[in-house]
């Protein structure tokens, strides 16, 4: 598939996800509506819609918190600012999102912000110890078009979405057990809604996830689209697969905004098939990340990669 | 009746295509533009750098007149230059005169030395970086644009209503293909 196949693929099958989200909350209501009360279903979805406007509202202070990101004095690391205004420059942003750094020696960076005007991108001190300025520039690529593509707004609504779906399923379930006698219906329909409300919060997650994976792909071809430099992109997450150490901040809220997933343990695919274990993961199999990439810009990575010096060098930050 | 409905239906589908297609093309031509002006801000901040780096040489080497009147008139084709592709090959003359003045410099230690100098000829090599990256953006913009109108069907109305292919910024005799996008801008 060619890059331009590949970001509008990516296009669609987000689009379905999103739907599937909508679905879920759709028959969680009305399985409420018609187990219990109406009036209990729309108590339940205003509820729901409070709790999340204000995960929505609070999710960029909620993001830098739990990463412990850092904004940067003015005068800070130019050279680096200087490199994410030129990616963002080539990805025609109206805006150059705002740089903050993280203290952790593990590689890593992530991109957060509901709007593309008033987004941010993280990166690790341990990114900048390991990258080469090619590498670097295609994982900043890789975040810029995270915020492109408004995946840092999506992924956020997932997340939410995912929270809600769980609320509701859990309060339709603690009504239908300790409230016996407000239902309406009974038999058949109720031990129908009862698995409903126990199987939805599983499905918001394997639908979050799936759309996670998603636009880790799109963010990919995205990068190298941006650099016209589809190596690069391999070469950073290779180096980011080989390198051992995983972020301290890593855990199961924020794993999806990371380029290279924090909490993901298995990432294994066997002929061509994604595992069952894996369907929970935020994000692809690098390998397959690779290998996208690989068909996409017509070239192998070669078995070794090459010793360059890391971008940290050039901001003469100490190793 | 019946006859009347489904022609009434025909309509209401085509006119709905028709927007939608049409405002994809408005939003593809817009991008187009701000991808242009974002190319347009680099170029012109590269130019008004020109007379700061030609005096600071000239400080050291006032006798390399050839030299600054390559510069300036490099600098002035740039200012003129009408459209994509002639700023794209202005802009190509422009580093070329640069590069001769670049390498007068290097007889100068002092000047090479020199606080000033040095901070122009670093926001040079920025603003160059800019300019390719710009130029990225918005040749992959002009390359979705012309694709657009060059499809059936909006091949066949796209010039009366007024949408025209975009230039490359790219200079005459640009080896470098106008974008990697593996897929053929036709």
């Amino acid at each position: 598939m060619t890059l331009q196949q590949q970001i509008r693929s990516n296009r669609f099958r987000s689009g379905i996800v999103v739907l599937g989200f909508a679905l879920l909350l759709l028959v969680l209501a009305g399985l409420i509506g018609l187990v219990l009360d109406v009036s209990l279903a729309i108590i339940v979805l205003a509820i729901a819609a409070a709790y999340g406007l204000f995960g929505l509202l609070s999710s960029r202070s909620m993001i830098a918190g739990m990463t412990g990101a850092q904004p940067l004095g003015p005068e800070d690391l130019k050279p680096l600012r200087r490199l994410v205004d030129n990616v963002s420059i080539g990805a025609g942003l109206p805006v150059t999102p705002e740089l903050r750094i993280v203290d952790d020696p593990a590689p890593n960076a992530f991109a957060a912000g509901l709007r593309t005007t008033k987004s941010y991108v993280g990166v690790t001190t341990g990114l900048l110890q390991a990258m080469p300025k090619r590498e670097l520039e295609a994982v900043i690529a890789h975040e810029i078009s995270h915020i492109r593509n408004r995946d840092t707004y999506l992924m956020t609504m997932a997340v939410v979405f995912a929270g809600v779906i769980a609320l509701i399923a859990d309060i339709g379930f603690r009504s239908i057990a300790y409230g016996g006698r407000s239902r309406k219906a009974g038999g058949l329909i109720v031990v129908l809604a009862v698995v409903g409300f126990i199987l939805a919060p599983f499905a918001a997650l394997l639908l979050r996830m799936s759309l996670s994976r998603r636009r880790e792909y799109l963010a990919d071809a995205g990068a190298a689209e941006i650099l016209s430099d589809p190596e690069a992109m391999a070469l950073a997450l290779r180096r980011l697969e080989l390198d051992p150490t995983t972020i301290r901040y890593g855990n199961t809220s924020t794993a999806h905004m990371w380029v290279e997933s924090p909490t993901d343990r298995v990432d294994s695919m066997r002929n061509g098939v994604l595992e069952l274990s894996s369907w929970f993961n935020t994000h692809p199999p690098v390998r397959a990340r690779i290998a996208a990439l690989e068909d996409a810009g017509g070239f192998r990575l070669p078995d070794r990669l090459p010793a360059d010096t890391p971008f940290a060098a050039e901001l003469g930050l100490d190793a | 009746m019946l006859w009347l409905w489904i022609v009434g239906g025909v309509v209401v589908v085509l006119g709905v295509v028709f927007v939608l297609g049409y405002n994809r093309l408005v939003r593809l031509r817009n991008e187009v533009d701000t991808g242009w002006a974002n190319i347009d801000v680099q170029l012109q901040r590269r130019s008004d750098l020109i007379p700061n780096l030609v005096e600071a040489v000239r400080g050291y080497a006032a006798h390399e007149r050839a030299v600054f009147d390559e510069v300036t008139k490099a600098r002035a084709a740039l200012q003129h230059a009408a459209g994509p592709g002639a700023a794209a090959d202005a802009n190509e003359g422009l580093t070329v005169a640069l590069g001769r003045l670049f390498a007068v410099a290097e007889a100068y230690p002092d000047l090479k030395a020199s606080e000033n100098f040095l901070q122009l000829q670093n926001d040079l090599t920025d603003t160059e970086d800019k300019i390719s990256a710009a130029r990225r953006y918005y040749n992959s913009t002009v390359m979705h644009f012309n694709t657009a109108i060059q499809s059936i069907p909006w091949v066949l109305v796209a010039k009366p209503l007024g949408f025209r292919d975009r230039e490359f910024f790219s200079a005459a005799g640009d080896t470098e293909l106008p974008q990697v996008s593996f897929s053929q801008a036709t």
